[in-house]
């Protein structure tokens, strides 16, 4: 275990390595707040729905003959609003129409895959991510994509707040409830788009997800609970990075797995915080 | 004569290409608790969330405190800061992140100074003790009158509910209404109020709007609530179930 613990130390040296961390812990935090307010709006399986799309946006730009990047964020903004639409205009339930369009879609980038004439593509990277692929040149988009995501983040926590307690109340405080919810999904698309090259598609789902559930459950305030998603999904890349590195193991999956750990941890956790919070409040009210 | 501080006149507000409310006329006196009843399905939501800016009409004019609404229904934010709305129930999901503090913040104006109206938003509704409680974690009545603080943090002059009582036991449901004329005395608060709650329509409020779609009436509880009105109103059956329900 030695010798491998003090030659993945080494490894945090070379560019690669570097690249993928600071990658991965940007695509933490974008994950981490996108995360928590998707999930307070019911919206974890958008993020499911958009992840397989994203398959299908690759495979269009793949038989175009252009970077997969190039295509993937404008297809990832067009996909989440025609989900929208479709949300607001089918009598479907969200659930069925949502399973219904991301079977539809990873079916067909399947099949455009298989068909593509010589096309020298791992699908393992594509469905797992391959976080130590990341160029420098992947670092500035998402940069900016943070960058603006915070921002807005940090404008909008009332509208935020509100809409997700009750889109009503919010509307008759003065919310542009419709506006914030489109912004959302865009942002969720872009930032679902952008972590698909740290985790791949079958995992960009549970990225986004997990560390808003474990902040979920310690958190007693909005502001805590936010922070800590960001802080989570940041952590988790760093160590999942880390695992990946020590273990051999593909790096999506490990970061999802220190997520998936840390929830276990946080559940157990939680249940303490919960028997002691409650307690307190017992011991006050006598 | 004091001047009203909601007047609407002829009001027609359509949803989905059908009428659902239809030539209302009336007008809220500043200091006044109105209560809006009707069977389900009369329009009493859709009128007043017509009359907080939520919905458009199509017909008629709404003229609140001074302004006369456009169409569209969007207030302008000198009103919106003036008036609360309550919708009839919050749609929070199990363990949402937010305390009781928080949220009462969040109903501050931008010009409020926070740190002082909250904790005396939460003194005045007797909700101090439950402020680093999850919003979640609250009881029907401890959630009523921590709604109230977040209306009332920061002073208004219209407070509009859509049944406030929902859910909530009779003891509960009765300390919310002391509050609430509490609140109308020290604070010179006008209410309209949403209620299927006629026994607590005839003890506090002072004006009554009967609503099927159209007003079939209005005035004091004690000409609103009579036996004609209210067959008028909700038909034979619920009338012979209320009365042999009070005695």
């Amino acid at each position: 275990m030695a010798p491998e613990l003090i030659s993945s130390l080494s490894l945090w040296q070379e560019p690669f390595m570097q690249r993928a961390l600071i990658g991965g812990v940007i695509s933490g935090i974008l994950g981490g707040w996108v995360g928590s307010i998707a999930v307070l709006r019911q919206l974890s399986f958008f993020a499911e729905a958009l992840g397989q799309a994203s398959l299908l946006g690759i495979s269009l730009a793949l038989l175009l003959g252009l970077s997969p990047p190039v295509l993937l964020w404008p297809f990832a903004l067009g996909f989440a609003w025609l989900l929208r639409e479709l949300l607001k205009r089918s009598s479907l339930s969200a659930d069925a129409l949502l399973s219904l369009m991301c079977s539809g879609a990873l079916a067909l980038s399947v099949v455009l895959l298989s068909s593509l004439p010589g096309a020298r593509l791992s699908l393992q990277q594509l469905l797992f991510g391959d976080i130590l692929g990341i160029a420098w040149a992947d670092l500035l988009p998402l940069t900016l994509l943070l960058v603006v995501t915070l921002a807005y983040g940090v404008t909008s926590r009332r509208a935020q707040i509100l809409i997700s307690v009750d889109p009503v109340l919010a509307r008759s405080r003065g919310v542009a409830v419709e506006t914030h919810r489109l912004i959302l999904l865009g942002l969720l698309a872009l930032v679902v788009a952008a972590s698909i090259k740290a985790v791949g598609v079958l995992l960009i789902s549970g990225f986004v997800v997990i560390p808003a559930c474990v902040a979920r459950l310690l958190s007693r305030s909005f502001n805590v609970y936010v922070l800590l998603a960001a802080a989570i999904g940041a952590l988790s890349a760093v160590v999942g990075l880390f695992g990946s590195a020590v273990f051999n193991q593909p790096s999506g999956p490990m970061v999802v797995l220190v997520q998936a750990l840390l929830f276990v941890v946080a559940l157990l956790a939680g249940r303490w915080v919960g028997q002691t919070t409650t307690a307190a409040s017992v011991d006050r009210a006598r | 004569m004091t001047a009203s501080l909601l007047e609407v006149n002829d009001l027609c507000i359509s949803r989905a290409g059908h009428e659902v409310v239809s030539g209302v006329s009336f007008a809220l006196q500043p200091g006044s608790d109105t209560a809006v009843i009707g069977p389900n399905g009369a329009g009493k939501s859709t009128l007043v969330q017509a009359l907080v800016g939520l919905l458009p009409h199509q017909g008629g004019t709404i003229r609140l405190l001074g302004h006369t609404l456009p169409r569209s229904g969007r207030l302008p934010r000198e009103v919106r800061d003036q008036v609360a709305y309550l919708p009839q129930k919050l749609l929070l999901d199990g363990r949402f992140p937010l305390s009781v503090s928080e949220f009462v913040r969040l109903g501050c104006s931008p010009c409020c100074n926070h740190r002082k109206a909250v904790p005396a938003a939460l003194e005045r509704l007797q909700v101090s003790h439950l402020r680093r409680r999850l919003l979640s974690e609250l009881s029907g009545g401890e959630l009523q009158r921590v709604l109230l603080a977040f209306c009332t943090v920061h002073p208004r002059k219209l407070l509009v509910f859509d049944e406030p009582r929902t859910g909530l036991d009779p003891q509960a449901a009765v300390q919310l209404q002391e509050l609430l004329q509490q609140l109308r005395l020290q604070e010179g608060l006008t209410i309209l109020q949403i209620t299927h709650d006629l026994s607590m329509v005839r003890r506090s409020s002072d004006w009554v709007l009967c609503l099927n779609r159209a007003l079939c009436c209005q005035g004091p509880p004690e000409h609103t609530l009579s036996r004609e009105e209210l067959e008028r109103l909700y038909g034979r059956d619920y009338v012979l179930y209320e009365h042999s329900h009070h005695h």
